[in-house]
């Protein structure tokens, strides 16, 4: 017979946005959401990812509907502005909710 | 709390990251030798030509650091927007900054009623002494409108530089006053200027312009 704290213990694991989680992307998102918006060449110099690695990642947050972007021009240049959105936002909430209590479930 | 302190530190991380360029420094020290430059004329009296010297200086300082930020620091580290926490910090600088001015005017307004008021003047003037003390009075007045501002600066905006800066700067005003010579506020100015341009020169070689037209 399984422990049903064990169960309960498994299923907060399977609750972990897999999307947020990616180390990558985990740090993306934690840098929006402690600003309001940026372009890829700060994110790029933050997070140090390559513009290939940067852009896919944000491929996929955008598809999740995580992040918005923002398609201006700077002069003649073209300029990418992204931010979180609201759904992000919470989903990066819930994420470190579920990371704390997955954390301290452990065991010493 | 690990991770609420974490999000903090990814935030001031972000946002001293705008500091590395040392343009803040380079105008900042612009400024004091502008200052000294073009206001201290004690031996042959003040003339709105001074005023109006020291605000052309001050013009061209700004111009540089904005143009240094549009033309060389944005290109190079991209473009941001904090949230609404450096939005309410600048805005309460903006206000205590304000109040701190029209602190500053008061007692310059104060201070010249009071030596044109022969009464007070005769008390300053006893209270005071010789005129070394009259001076050093100014020096420590002039300083203190100095230091202060800067160290608000530099505490709203998370610039720990701006603490050393605010030492110099006041060390600037206070010896150009007290020793009646420019020259040591130029080479405090000059002290402002030198970390700055290593920054700058380090801030170049470590964001090189990026390759693709998009940012």
């Amino acid at each position: 017979m399984s422990d049903p704290e064990t169960v309960t213990d498994t299923a907060s694991l399977a609750e972990i946005d897999r999307l947020i989680h990616e180390p990558a992307r985990l740090s993306l998102v934690a840098l929006l959401y402690v600003i309001e918006s940026a372009d890829f060449t700060f994110l790029m110099n933050q997070t140090g990812l390559t513009w290939g690695n940067l852009s896919a990642h944000m491929s996929k947050l955008e598809e999740a509907g995580y992040i918005e972007v923002e398609k201006t021009f700077k002069g003649k240049r073209p300029n990418t502005l992204l931010r979180l959105t609201a759904k992000g936002r919470e989903a990066f909430q819930n994420y470190r909710q579920k990371m704390k209590q997955v954390l301290d479930e452990l065991p010493e | 709390m690990t991770q609420k302190l974490n999000l903090k530190e990814i935030e001031r991380k972000a946002f001293r990251s705008t500091f590395q360029d040392g343009l803040w420094d380079i105008y900042l020290g612009l400024v004091v030798i502008f200052m000294a430059l073009f206001l201290f004329r004690p031996d042959e009296g003040y003339s709105p030509w001074n005023l109006l010297l020291m605000l052309v200086g001050f013009g061209t300082s700004f111009l540089i650091f904005w143009a240094g930020k549009k033309f060389i620091t944005v290109p190079r580290m991209g473009q941001v927007s904090f949230g609404p926490l450096r939005k309410r910090k600048a805005t309460t600088l903006a206000i205590i900054m304000g109040v701190v001015i029209i602190i500053q005017v008061a007692v310059v307004l104060f201070s010249v009623g009071g030596w044109l008021d022969d009464d007070l003047a005769a008390k300053l003037n006893a209270l005071l002494g010789e005129a070394n003390m009259e001076r050093l009075a100014v020096a420590a007045i002039g300083s203190l409108f100095v230091g202060p501002s800067m160290i608000l600066v530099a505490y709203f905006n998370d610039f720990p530089r701006g603490y050393y800066i605010a030492i110099l700067m006041s060390a600037a005003v206070f010896l150009m006053i007290l020793l009646n010579q420019p020259i040591y506020a130029v080479i405090i100015g000059a002290l402002i200027i030198l970390p700055g341009l290593v920054l700058f020169i380090r801030f170049l070689q470590k964001y090189p312009l990026p390759k693709r037209g998009d940012s």
